[in-house]
């Protein structure tokens, strides 16, 4: 709910520039501002003069802009047109802003070389797994924290919130033991069990259903509807914007993490796929077969792409609240 | 009468019902570590295997004295402390001026704000592998010479500068750390700038409006009105950089790969996470927990020093 | 179905655990409301009156007494087994569904031999729907209706199920004055038609009076006063049902009785008998003063104010508890606004006499 007036407001203060940057309004609007201090001839002078100052500034701005997102989409760019090139024409001394000759080939060496088929595969079920798992507990969680009174609550919820200043590292050593004595090491469940719960997300998802009003709970209690029923039906759907933001920065992780998979699960048959990735070209900076690498990590950032074009306004939303990278 | 005692009894546990799951994990998963990082690091050369044979510690501080001695520890120290120096105020800076320019446009503004974003959703292994192409020469083993130097000294050779070795074997730590401090600050600027333009949107045009009739310069509505106002924002967006910065670690396994620095050189780049997981490879847990609980007071104080800084700062 | 309140009590623990106190929000609270009427709770916030609505809905546990409804004692049902309606004062209505949905959503919720198929709730939502005159509106959004809408819906929402008691949480407070008054004669409409014993909360009077059959006024957990709203007007048992009820408020003065003449301050204002002699509260409703040359009551005039029909005339006098007395007057008994001072006689029906300290009604006769 608050994201809608939070939309509106933004919309709100977007149109405001525009208007303001329409040569007409604004030149009536300064004029009658200056109009009781100069003269007509005077007036029309310091107008033209202002415009030109305007449009410069337009010009610079775009520039510059232009210019940075220029830089930022460099390197998609590199990798794009570099794994359809062939490795002579990328060898070269002076490298080709755009390939020759456009070769595919390159694409299914890197399938080939990085068994990219079973790390896809090993990442979805993972991160499928994962996140269903997670939200079942999120909700459950912030629906307690949101909802229901029992004793201790406030003081359960200020240790957990404290946690979170807490870096990742100080965990892992003593979770890779805990791992280790409970069997783990190399299975999917490693992979999944230790990050199901985020304190975080537990965080965003009871402000999020304190904003729904208590009333309705009441109203559901006198209907007779069950805490699970009205969680289904009235809390979750409510809170949905908030429950998809979760889902894809969840889903984001699991296609992201590199540095516990590889720690407990870098076996062949469990290796994730950013993991797999690194291992597959282990040879950095020596002398590798570039374009079929960069072939691969076009492969490895598509399903990211796709899914920030589809759902960009949940991804930035969510991100923008959380200040974590998936 | 029973059941109603019955159901007022479930009531009182229901909370903790519903909060089971997540309490069983959270203390096996976060509780259990923070009591056992304490006591592995206060056990003189802890290491669990060791434990797991019978071996007993003593109580001590030696894992922390140890830490502090040893000298690759101290270089991951610089390594971090200087990629958090340089890249954060860069970072900060520059997306605070794109925030600002993309704020003062209307057409594209939505186009150019998702271009911006981009870098966010990648991962940074797999676009570290990119820029290592970009900064690489191909060729250095090859005694005839290289046979490119990569496209980034071709493009500066535009300019009239001679190419540089980046990260091939026997580049020069400075060039390293300029390659770092480029990607780093590329990956960091998506969500600064989206906090950043998100706190400027939310400021109230009425200010830019008095300042307008009162004819304040531009500059001076961007020192005096703008940053002030979006200090809260800037203040978030420094401490999370400082923490991030801190935590650096697959941004150098991205580019330099698993070795942490460039061929014959493994490890020069190392930061404190590293050092971290190495010490935990190498079983010697006491020294991994010493060097975790020193890098949370890190965070901790740097925190809290940019806690205290900003609301002196801060304007509201 | 007559609901029964035998001496309901809830005391709230105190929220500062070192003091101990403990807040009595309802105390020993008895009454019967008949079958099929309309009775407003009334009193000011912090009365205890939303408690003992929660109570008779079950969302809140009597610390003691218990309630009944009909012979039946639901104290310990829980409220979904109760067969209540509950009209909250925000409405409360599910911003992701139709109005149609949210009718529907408590026929849903119905188990076992109350199960219903997916045409009966239709028809039964439609029925409801009808009744509140919102059938045009069933696939509407909350979001997309007004206040008053919004208000019907809430109220068909309660009534679909057929409750056995209809319960509505201030149910006016979040409309504007016009709707206000549309909306409490279309309350008392719908209450008439279905005939279901109907229990709300309100701090305001006026919409108290205007639409209750009966009117129980409370004030810091207790009950003051129980009555049809006439009967309250008239006969308050106490100068605080008696401040309360009434607009203008009634008018308060330090008096006294003396060998059975009545004083308002120093004047000597009706021959009373039954009362001993003693200080005491006069107060007197803004209609019971009427122009009289010979009055004895002298005021120092302030203004007039003209309503039409009547006008009220605002004046001063030293006794007066209130900062300003307000009489309502016919407006052809020709006030003189010029004047400095205005003379009164009272209507003996329009005065009360209370206790100085108890604040209890003393009961006199005119002589």
């Amino acid at each position: 709910m608050n994201d809608n007036v939070n939309e509106t407001i933004t919309e709100e203060t977007q149109a405001t520039p525009e208007t303001a940057a329409t040569p007409e309004t604004n030149q009536t609007q300064e004029s009658v501002l200056i109009a009781g201090v100069m003269h007509e001839q005077d007036i029309q002078k310091v107008s033209a003069k202002q415009n030109v100052v305007k449009i410069i500034s337009k010009v610079a701005v775009y520039a510059f802009l232009g210019f940075m997102a220029l830089v930022v989409l460099f390197p998609f760019y590199w990798m794009l047109i570099s794994s359809v090139k062939t490795l002579e024409e990328y060898n070269r001394q002076i490298p080709t802003l755009f390939p020759e000759n456009i070769v595919w080939y390159n694409y299914v060496e890197a399938f080939k070389t990085a068994n990219l088929g079973t790390l896809f595969g090993n990442t979805l079920y993972v991160g499928l797994v994962s996140t269903v798992l997670s939200l079942i507990i999120t909700v459950l969680s912030a629906f307690a924290f949101a909802r229901l009174e029992f004793k201790g609550r406030d003081a359960l919820f200020g240790v957990l919130l404290a946690t979170m200043m807490i870096p990742g590292e100080l965990f892992t050593i003593t979770n890779y033991q805990t791992v280790s004595i409970f069997g783990w090491l190399n299975t999917f469940t490693v992979l999944i069990v230790p990050f199901l719960v985020s304190v975080f997300y537990i965080y965003l998802l009871k402000q999020n259903f304190m904003q729904i009003p208590n009333e309705l709970y009441l109203a559901a209690k006198i209907d007779g509807t069950t805490d699970i029923k009205y969680l289904w039906k009235v809390m979750i759907p409510l809170a949905l914007p908030t429950i998809i933001s979760i889902t894809i920065l969840k889903m984001m992780g699991a296609w992201n993490t590199y540095i516990w998979p590889r720690l407990v699960a870098n076996d062949e048959a469990h290796r994730l796929i950013t993991n797999g990735l690194r291992n597959a070209f282990t040879e950095a900076s020596g002398d590798v077969n570039y374009p079929v690498q960069m072939a691969a990590v076009a492969i490895v950032s598509a399903p990211l792409f796709m899914v920030f074009l589809f759902l960009r306004k949940y991804i930035m939303k969510g991100v923008s609240r959380s200040g974590i990278k998936g | 009468m029973k059941e109603f005692l019955i159901k007022i009894k479930f009531d009182k546990w229901k909370g903790w019902l519903y909060l089971s799951p997540a309490i069983v994990l959270l203390l096996v998963f976060t509780g259990w570590p923070i009591v056992n990082t304490l006591r592995m690091a206060f056990l003189e050369d802890y290491s669990s295997l060791g434990e797991l044979s019978g071996t007993v510690y003593s109580f001590g501080i030696g894992n922390f004295s140890k830490v502090l001695q040893y000298k690759k520890f101290l270089d991951t120290l610089t390594n971090t402390m200087l990629l958090c120096v340089l890249t954060v105020p860069l970072s900060t800076l520059l997306a605070l001026v794109i925030a600002v320019c993309l704020n003062a446009i209307k057409p594209l503004q939505k186009f150019l704000q998702t271009i911006f974003f981009l870098p966010y959703v990648t991962n940074s292994i797999a676009i570290g592998m990119v820029f290592a192409a970009m900064f690489n020469i191909i060729g250095v083993h090859n005694a005839a010479g290289p046979e490119t130097v990569g496209i980034i000294n071709n493009i500066l050779g535009l300019f009239g500068v001679e190419p540089i070795n980046w990260i091939n074997a026997g580049s020069d730590y400075w060039a390293n750390i300029a390659v770092l401090v480029v990607y780093i600050v590329w990956d960091a600027l998506p969500f600064k700038i989206l906090i950043l333009l998100g706190g400027l949107q939310s400021v109230n045009k009425q200010y830019y409006e008095a300042a307008k009739i009162d004819s304040t310069s531009k500059l001076r509505v961007f020192t005096r009105i703008t940053v002030p106002l979006l200090s809260p924002m800037l203040a978030y967006v420094v401490i999370t950089g400082f923490i991030g910065g801190f935590k650096e670690y697959s941004s150098i396994v991205g580019i330099f790969g698993e070795g942490m620095g460039p061929a014959g050189a493994d490890g020069r780049l190392n930061t404190m996470v590293g050092f971290i997981y190495d010490a935990l490879a190498e079983q010697h847990h006491g020294r991994a927990s010493a060097a975790a609980l020193i890098l949370f007071g890190i965070i901790f104080i740097v925190t809290m020093i940019n806690l205290y800084v900003s609301k002196k700062k801060t304007h509201y | 179905m007559k609901v029964e309140l035998q001496n309901l009590t809830k005391i709230f623990p105190s929220r500062n655990k070192k003091s101990g106190e403990e807040v009595i929000a309802v105390n020993d609270f008895t009454f019967t409301i008949p079958d099929g009427k309309l009775v407003g709770l009334l009193g000011p916030s912090g009365c205890g009156k939303s408690t003992t609505l929660y109570m008779i809905s079950g969302l809140q546990q009597p610390s003691s007494g218990r309630i009944f409804f009909g012979d039946e004692d639901v104290t310990d049902l829980s409220p979904e087994n109760r067969g209540i309606g509950l009209v909250f004062q925000n409405y409360a209505l599910y911003p992701h569904m139709t109005v149609k949905q949210n009718i529907l959503f408590p026929l849903q919720n119905l188990k076992g031999k109350d199960k219903m198929t997916k045409q009966e709730m239709l028809d039964r939502a439609l029925e409801a729907a009808k009744l509140v005159q919102i059938d045009e509106l069933m696939d509407r959004k909350p979001s997309e209706l007004s206040g008053g809408q919004q208000q019907r819906v809430a109220i068909a929402r309660a009534l679909v199920k057929m409750p056995r008691v209809l319960l509505l949480d201030e149910p006016l407070s979040n409309l504007d004055a016009r709707l206000r008054l549309q909306t409490r004669e279309e309350i008392r409409r719908i209450q008439k038609e279905t005939g279901i014993t109907t229990v709300f909360v309100t701090h305001d009077q006026e919409e108290a009076m205007s639409i209750s059959d009966m009117i129980v006024v409370m004030k810091l957990g207790v009950v003051q006063q129980v009555g049809k709203p006439q009967e309250i007007y008239d006969d308050p048992t106490n100068l605080f049902v008696a401040k309360f009820l009434g607009t203008p408020p009634i008018n308060v003065f330090r008096g006294k009785v003396v060998m059975d003449m009545l004083y308002i301050g120093e004047d000597p204002v009706m021959k009373i008998k039954g009362v001993e002699d003693k200080d005491v509260y006069v107060a007197v409703r803004p209609e019971g003063f009427e122009l009289n040359p010979k009055g004895k009551f002298v005021c120092e005039l302030s203004n007039v104010e003209v309503m039409g029909r009547d006008v009220s005339v605002v004046s001063r006098h030293e006794a007066s508890i209130n900062p300003v007395i307000r009489s309502i007057i016919n407006a052809d008994s020709g006030v003189d606004a010029t004047a400095t001072n205005v003379k009164f006689s009272l209507k003996p029906h329009k005065v009360f006499l209370f206790d100085t300290e108890t604040e209890e009604r003393i009961p006199f006769e005119v002589k």
